[in-house]
């Protein structure tokens, strides 16, 4: 088969890759003829930063990173041109067309990629995972998860009412149906939100919006995973290499979607930033140009990284390490900081890779990606927000769906004894306490065996001066699990009169920082 | 893309808004026409708690549904004086859940008079959390649930549907934690998720707590209403049992908690009703409710009641745990609306102890 031949192919290829991403994103906790977290498993940047900075083998990681690295030994960067769903959408969005003279800009700015590479794997060495959010797949995971996602499901539900409202006689039955059948196998139970889901779609959207600046600007100059398969590609075993039938048309040069086919030297591309797209395969009439297995490392480029660069990166690693721990939540713990199901602090912020399976498997959305609870350095790091959705507990879903265990994967039994925090009763606005009217939610909702909110029976004066038996909650802090549907089930609007504080040793408040 | 104008999108735009704009006015439209209903249709739909205390029913006929076939014109939404007890209570270790479930339902009438040929049957087990298996008795037994759907369909139902809106984890995991799904399912019943699209804003005229509530709206359809509640402690409520089982119906429970639970549950069984009450006292939790978790809190009864009238079955349910209907504020509140009795002296009961 011609090089012109497989190329007809990546465009399928690229549709499947992506529909296998959304499927799996959709079906997280539900199907499993596939890993759900395939696509980081198949990442090494992941893999790579992950387990330096939790300083563990994560065996599927391991594996699937290994997969990925030595297929690029063998065709060069095929991940970023065939398989990776960002780059996929990349390839969607129209971007400018430029002639080959100025395919490229300045060549220096593919060095940034480099740098972010390094910054994050020394980074990852010295323990800090705060800058993984900026590997691609978990940058689409996330936005995908926290905001397209949650918008697709939105406009369903949104069009389903719509429909259910209008006068058709049998059209209610039809929609419940769907709706009922969509609920079972894609659709989450409840409408998910998230804060910060206006974040991740500006990170997004300006990832998408550099191509207007150049094809593919992200995986050419940005993409700090592109960077570690380029380092690979570098010997890499299939390259593109030229011949002296060229007549120096041009062609190639301008439907290359990293400018890597450069007029000034020929004509000839970079193993390290070319993806295999072979979109240049066919523009050559003259035969000039040829896909061949090669043994000795490719030239190294100006650009490419230099030892000089990568002491730039060890020092930009340090101050990113140093400027993580210059952060109040160091010296005093946040009040509502609560965690996953067996994952604490500091330990946790090595180990998490900001990928979001968990806020997507999370069944009640409460999990949520945080954007100050632990500083900046733990952004889109999960915590959970009881007010918006308890820890159910008939669910474990997160520490299974975790691809770096960073929620240890706990059977059900076990995650119902995990402390996520403790609740505290506000007697300042619960009604019972407060305004001398009934109200046992809270104590009803608890789902400890032994129940952790209790009642006491007392007799006061009632809104009307009228003496009134009155049961109002308390906590038996060793008994609560601080799972949160007493706060989230709390009548009171807004804020709850019971809230979830972060556990700490002593069931009060730490007393000294 | 480029043949994608500017006109198109215009035109997709009005599109978009003409069709938005028709789903907002049909909206206002369904809002206009929520069916509102008497309290006073409430008791008689529910075999008239007055006319079946002053004048006892034929003598019961245990384990004879034959002897029930009067009424049959009657449409099921309306079932008039059962040929039986007006609430029985069937006891003991022997027989097995299933067989107690059969005897107490043919004691009052049974299912025949309950179930019409064709007739669309909804049954409302208490499934509220995805927590426990049955043997914690925080969910109806399944053996009592299948029972009763097996009831109708030998009865001729044409469809027995099963379903409850739980609070503590998915709809679908609590079906399967409580065995309540697997046993349905063998049976032929279908499990049905309570699909949020069907809720019915329903005015409550002349309640005192809960004036408005969304409604699952085939609860006020079906043709026969089965309330299937397991009988369990509840701090708030003092107990759980038919008409708090009720509140399951509904989609915003927790306005009822803030605005007296008691008279709200009341007040709701006014306008959604039961055509048959069975409450599984196989096992019953003492403490510890809704939710239980341990098996301390589990008392092992062997007893299942039925009634049509909610309220009567609800009191009887209550000197399970040695109270009185008066003692739990919904069942008496039910009972000054005239919604049922909870009188137990004035009514026929039998008991049959196997």
């Amino acid at each position: 088969m011609s090089a012109s031949a497989i190329r007809k192919l990546r465009p399928w290829v690229q549709v499947l890759a992506f529909i296998l991403f959304i499927v799996l994103l959709a079906a997280v906790g539900r199907v499993s003829f596939l890993p759900a977290d395939l696509f980081f498993r198949l990442d090494p940047l992941v893999g790579m930063a992950g387990m330096l900075a939790a300083r563990r083998i994560v065996l599927p990681m391991l594996i699937g990173g290994l997969i990925t690295l030595v297929l690029t030994l063998l065709l060069g960067r095929v991940w970023c041109g065939w398989l990776c769903p960002l780059g996929t959408v990349l390839d969607w969005v129209p971007s400018r067309k430029v002639g080959p003279k100025e395919a490229d800009l300045n060549p220096r700015w593919r060095q940034v990629k480099y740098f972010l590479l390094g910054l994050i794997i020394l980074a990852a060495v010295l323990g800090n995972l705060s800058l993984i959010f900026l590997d691609p797949i978990t940058l689409i995971y996330r936005t995908v998860v926290s905001a397209i996602w949650p918008a697709l499901v939105a406009v369903i539900s949104g069009a389903e009412q719509a429909l259910a409202g209008l006068p058709v006689p049998g059209l209610l039955d039809v929609v419940v149906e769907v709706d009922n059948f969509l609920r079972r196998t894609v659709l989450p139970t409840t409408q998910p939100v998230f804060g910060l889901s206006g974040l991740a779609v500006l990170l997004f959207g300006l990832v998408l919006a550099l191509n207007a600046k150049r094809e593919r600007f992200w995986c050419r100059y940005l993409c700090p995973l592109g960077a570690l398969l380029g380092l690979v590609g570098k010997i890499s075993w299939l390259r593109r290499a030229t011949n002296d039938r060229c007549i120096e048309c041009g062609r190639c040069a301008r439907v290359c979607p990293t400018g890597t086919i450069d007029p000034q030297k020929g004509y000839t591309s970079d193993p390290s930033e070319c993806i295999m797209c072979l979109e240049c395969a066919p523009e050559c009439d003259k035969q000039a140009q040829e896909f061949h297995g090669h043994l000795a490392p490719a030239l190294w480029q100006p650009y490419d990284p230099s030892f000089r660069q990568l002491l730039v990166s060890a020092g930009a690693a340090v101050v990113v390490v140093g400027l993580s721990q210059v952060i109040p939540q160091d010296k005093r713990t946040q009040p509502f900081l609560l965690r996953p199901p067996g994952a604490t602090d500091p330990d946790f912020l090595s180990q998490c890779v900001r990928c979001g399976m968990c806020i997507q498997v999370c069944p009640t959305s409460g999990l949520q990606p945080s954007l100050t609870e632990t500083g900046w350095a733990g952004i889109w790091t999960p915590v959970l927000v009881p007010r918006l959705g308890p820890c159910d507990y008939s669910c474990n879903a997160c520490g299974e769906a975790c691809p770096t265990s960073a929620i240890p994967a706990l059977t059900l039994e076990d995650k119902r004894q995990k402390v996520i925090g403790h609740a505290y009763v506000d007697r300042n606005r619960c009604l019972p306490w407060a305004s001398s009217r009934s109200c046992i939610t809270c104590e009803e909702m608890c789902p400890v065996p032994e129940k952790a909110i209790q009642l006491e029976e007392v007799i006061a004066l009632g809104p009307d001066g009228q003496p009134i038996t009155l049961q109002r909650p308390y906590v038996v802090q060793e008994r609560c699990i601080g799972c949160g549907i007493c706060e989230n089930h709390c009548p009171l609007s807004g804020q709850a009169a019971i809230r979830v504080y972060t556990a700490t040793d002593l069931g009060i408040s730490q007393p000294w920082g | 893309m480029s043949s994608y104008s500017r006109r198109d999108f215009l035109r997709f735009l009005m599109t978009l808004s003409v069709a938005g704009l028709s789903s907002y006015l049909s909206g206002c439209k369904t809002m206009e026409s929520t069916p509102t209903m008497k309290p006073t249709e409430g008791v008689n739909a529910l075999i008239g708690a007055s006319t079946a205390t002053n004048q006892p029913a034929a003598e019961p006929s245990a384990g004879e549904p034959t002897s029930t076939q009067a009424d049959t014109e009657t449409g099921a939404e309306e079932p008039t004086s059962p040929q039986g007890a007006y609430l029985a209570v069937a006891r003991g270790q022997a027989p097995g859940p299933e067989e107690l479930t059969r005897r107490a339902i043919a004691a009052v009438g049974g299912i025949e008079h309950y179930v019409k040929q064709g007739a669309d049957v909804i049954v409302k087990p208490n499934i509220c959390n995805a927590y426990h298996s049955p043997e914690y008795a925080s969910t109806t037994n399944p053996a009592v649930v299948a029972a009763i759907v097996a009831l109708c369909l030998e009865a001729g139902a044409g469809s027995v549907r099963v379903m409850d809106f739980p609070f503590g984890g998915t709809a679908q995991n609590a079906y399967e934690m409580s065995g309540i799904a697997q046993a349905v399912e063998a049976v032929g019943g279908q499990m049905e998720l309570m699909n949020s699209l069907k809720y019915q804003e329903v005015a409550i005229p002349n309640a005192k707590a809960l004036n408005r509530t969304q409604v699952y709206a085939d609860i006020l359809t079906a043709d026969t209403v089965i309330n299937v509640p397991i009988a369990k402690h509840h701090s708030g409520a003092g107990l759980t049992l038919g008409m708090k089982n009720l509140m399951g119906t509904i989609l915003n429970r927790g306005a009822l908690h803030a605005n007296g639970l008691h008279q709200s549950i009341a007040d709701l069984s006014t306008v959604v009703k039961s055509h048959l009450t069975v409450i599984d006292a196989t096992r019953i939790l003492v403490a510890n409710g809704p939710t239980g978790g341990s098996l301390n809190d589990v008392r092992e009864m062997d007893t299942v009641i039925a009634s049509p009238d909610v309220v009567a079955a609800d009191a009887f349910a209550a000197t399970l745990f040695n109270m009185i209907g008066a003692d739990i504020g919904y069942i008496k509140f039910a009972d000054q609306l005239g919604l049922g009795t909870m009188d137990l002296k004035s009514i026929n009961i039998e008991e049959i102890d196997a």
